[in-house]
């Protein structure tokens, strides 16, 4: 690993252009812009890369191996990442797992679990949503009973994104049934290969093996895998999801789709419609405006104040503008907007079904859309209730 | 036809799509993208032996000779389940320019054939993306030996991938061609794309290929107006597709949320979702009623113009509406919607390769702008 280098000491510009070299020089020129996720043996190449740079986890505080961004950095290594196509990693350790550790963990489990991350040897899933517990997560009900020194687990987990390639899996549990739903839950960390836990793979609607069903059946876990207090994993598991949702909010994955939208434009001559002018024109602005939203998320974390629930209006406006921007493109793409796999259009390659793919789960994942706006309207505009 | 006759007659069409819609296995369309078989000979010649692929037919040549409207209920029904199998491009598009023959031998050989199911023709017309105009082509047919030289490219043709053979559009120095080129004809080449929905988009390449005079459908004007006729009657068959379509998706969807307790509630008990669902069912209403509408247009032999702006108004209200229901059905199902396994998927993907065909909403719109707004306006 480098010498801890003050990135934030270094203006946007230097910074973003060193990302760019960095990316575009090293990332592997077959991975850029693929359609689904990346598997963990795609990965590996990549993350020990980035890994040996220091630049694994640019989110993580400098002494826990992080690079330590301030959210405007961060903001910028991400849209670098975006901008040279680089795929999306089982990155749960790094986006997930590290924050909580850092911030809800003891010394020991920050000692045994982040550095196995920055080495590839730990890949991390979450297990949150349950069958029969999905936007209403705190009715969860796979249980963990404290038995000995270990807690021994039993339900089911399902969505969990890329179980099938980790090792580690971070759930939510209910340890007290007897109190209000949401403060009989606690948050532990179960290593995927112990003995009764088995798995499904789960296609999705683009044919890919993304996500699974996780069962256990009397998985056993050291009480020291807790994180934080007994029964109060909804707390930390609420102060990710604001986390998630400020990632989920940014405009990088939309402005992908833009780009795609541009290209198509150039090549099929589609600036000469005055319809579709107003359209692109539209949406460009729409794009415009989310990034103004972002910023003004990203200027409050920088101020090291707290995000409240009306964050929740970034990620519905930001996941409708993706969506309204991948239909746009297959609209536009006239016959080819049902092709399945990209086309050649004069010489320009373009994907016009991925972001249709990619933009549809964003309206229900981390807290679906209409969730979002209960938020809204319960906790930012206060209407009573039904 | 007596009013009675017809209404018999749509009823018997329509109890034998719904015996035959119970039987399809969405294990097969399921399974599309893998197995490219988008036309399954066998079940085609059901379709035929019951009627299907003759309703349009003139009954002269084994066909039933009924309306749109006929053929709209079959479409809609087999859509519903999701019969891969090109009915709409062979009943209709193929039917009607065949039946527009002024050549009799050829017309009477291939309609017999094709209404019988043995013989699967596809229509290949179009060479460049989100075009409805039948003359904006490139496809040259040469004099040779009293017939043509054909050489060119055609685009997105529909049932393609087991096709007997091809009507191809070209131009010549008399005008455009409608030409019938066997499958397996010299210097005729294919290539197929993948669609959303695992059905294929083909793309024919025929090279210096020689069609006789006795393979000549029709030529000049009223090659290009029977094309353009049939298109139009196609666009709106589609449509019918669409609405089986996104009615079957938004049946799917209410049951779902009648079922599905989170909160302790049926999700169906939202009201979000109950608006959501409002609205999407007054789409599909709209929908029935522009069809049911454009259909009776149709069914008249209006001009031309008449035709093509009932068309557009048909084909951009279904397409839009199926797209926006789909996408809402898996809205509503949540993460189960985002799987292969949940049925709505593949009518999400159906819409898709449906709206994209024979003109998607922009299309139809900027069309019906250009002759009943912008024209009128000068
Ligand atoms: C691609 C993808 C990846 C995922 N990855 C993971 C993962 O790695 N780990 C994990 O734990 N989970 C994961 N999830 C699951 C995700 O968190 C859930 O899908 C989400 O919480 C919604 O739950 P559900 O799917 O059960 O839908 P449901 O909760 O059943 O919702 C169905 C519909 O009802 C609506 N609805 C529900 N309640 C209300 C209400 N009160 N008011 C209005 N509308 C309501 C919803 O918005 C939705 O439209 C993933 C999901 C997807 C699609």
């Amino acid at each position: 690993m480098s010498a801890a280098i003050d990135f934030n000491a270094m203006d946007d510009e230097t910074f973003r252009a060193e990302a760019r070299s960095f990316f575009e020089s090293e990332y592997p020129a077959e991975l850029r812009f693929m359609a689904g996720r990346l598997s963990w043996a795609e990965s590996k190449p990549w993350w020990m890369k980035l890994s040996k740079k220091g630049w694994l986890a640019p989110n993580w505080p400098v002494e826990h191996g992080g690079m330590g961004l301030d959210p405007g950095k961060l903001i910028i290594y991400w849209e670098e990442t975006e901008r040279a196509g680089i795929g999306r990693m089982p990155d749960q350790g790094v986006t997930m797992v590290g924050p909580t550790l850092i911030r809800f963990g003891n010394d020991a489990q920050r000692a045994k679990y982040l550095p196995k991350i920055l080495a590839g040897e730990n890949v991390w899933c979450q297990g949150y949503s349950e069958p029969n517990a999905g936007s209403d997560l705190a009715s969860l009900r796979t249980e963990a009973v404290l038995d000995g020194d270990e807690y021994v687990i039993n339900g089911s987990k399902i969505w969990t994104s890329m179980a099938h390639h980790a090792t580690n899996i971070y759930v939510l549990v209910r340890t007290d049934k007897s109190v209000k739903q949401q403060r009989g839950i606690s948050f532990l960390l179960v290593d995927m290969k112990t003995p009764g836990i088995t798995f499904r793979t789960i296609r999705n609607i683009a044919g890919h093996e993304e996500f699974c069903q996780v069962f256990f059946d009397n998985v056993r876990t050291h009480k020291d895998n807790l994180v934080g207090k007994l029964n109060e994993g909804w707390t930390i598991a609420k102060g990710l999801l604001t986390f998630e949702r400020l990632n989920i909010g940014s405009p990088r994955r939309p402005l992908q789709a833009f780009e795609q939208l541009d290209t198509l434009a150039h090549a099929r001559k589609l600036f000469d419609d005055a319809g579709f002018v107003d359209r692109y024109t539209q949406l460009k602005m729409d794009l415009n405006d989310l990034g103004s939203l972002y910023q003004r998320y990203v200027e409050k974390v920088r101020r090291g104040e707290a995000l409240g629930p009306d964050i929740s209006m970034l990620k519905v406006f930001a996941m409708d503008t993706y969506q309204k921007l991948a239909e746009l493109l297959l609209e536009s793409g006239a016959e080819y907007g049902a092709f399945a796999e990209g086309v050649k259009l004069e010489g320009e390659a373009v994907d016009l079904m991925t972001p249709f793919y990619t933009s549809r789960p964003g309206t229900i994942y981390g807290g679906s859309n209409e969730i979002q706006r209960n938020i809204l309207s319960k906790y930012v505009l206060q209407l009573p209730a039904a | 036809m007596t009013q009675h006759d017809s209404t018999e007659h749509r009823e018997m069409l329509s109890n034998s799509v719904t015996d035959f819609a119970r039987g399809v296995d969405l294990a097969r369309v399921r399974k599309l993208r893998e197995s490219r078989t988008e036309c399954d000979r066998a079940v085609w010649k059901q379709m035929a032996d019951l009627g299907w692929l003759g309703v349009l037919a003139p009954e002269q040549y084994g066909g039933m000779g009924l309306k749109l409207a006929d053929m709209a209920i079959v479409a809609q029904g087999l859509a519903r389940a999701l019969v891969p199998e090109p009915l709409t491009a062979v009943a209709v598009l193929a039917t009607r320019v065949l039946a527009d023959s002024t050549n009799e031998s050829l017309k009477a050989k291939l309609l017999e054939a094709l209404i019988s199911g043995d013989l699967l023709p596809a229509t290949a017309w179009q060479e460049e993306a989100g075009t409805l105009d039948v003359h904006k082509i490139n496809m040259q047919a040469t004099p040779f030996e009293g017939g043509f030289r054909v050489n060119g490219s055609k685009r997105f043709v529909v049932g393609a991938s087991h096709a007997d053979g091809y009507i191809v559009s070209a131009n010549s120095a008399a005008g455009m061609q409608l030409l019938w080129i066997p499958q397996d004809a010299a210097g005729a080449a294919t290539q197929f794309d993948a669609l959303a929905d695992g059905r294929l988009s083909g793309t024919l390449n025929l090279s210096n290929v020689s069609v006789a005079k006795e393979n000549i459908i029709n030529s000049g004007a009223a090659a290009a107006g029977s094309l353009a006729r049939a298109i139009d009657h196609t666009a709106v068959v589609a449509s019918a597709e669409l609405c089986g379509i996104m009615g079957r998706s938004l049946e799917i969807t209410l049951e779902y949320l009648k079922t599905r307790v989170q909160f302790g509630k049926p999700i169906g008990s939202f009201q979000a979702l109950q608006h959501r669902a409002v609205d999407l069912y007054i789409q599909q209403e709209l929908s029935g009623a522009v069809l049911a509408d454009c259909l009776a247009v149709l069914d008249n032999e209006p001009d031309d113009k008449t035709r093509s702006a009932a068309a557009s108004r048909a084909k951009a209200r279904c397409t839009d509406a199926a797209l926006l229901i789909t996408r809402q059905s898996i809205q509503m199902h949540g993460a189960i919607g985002f799987t292969e396994d949940c049925d709505v998927g593949l009518y999400v993907k159906r819409a898709m390769t449906l709206a994209a065909w024979l003109g998607n909403g922009n299309a139809h719109r900027r069309r019906y702008a250009k002759t009943e707004i912008l024209e009128g306006a000068n």
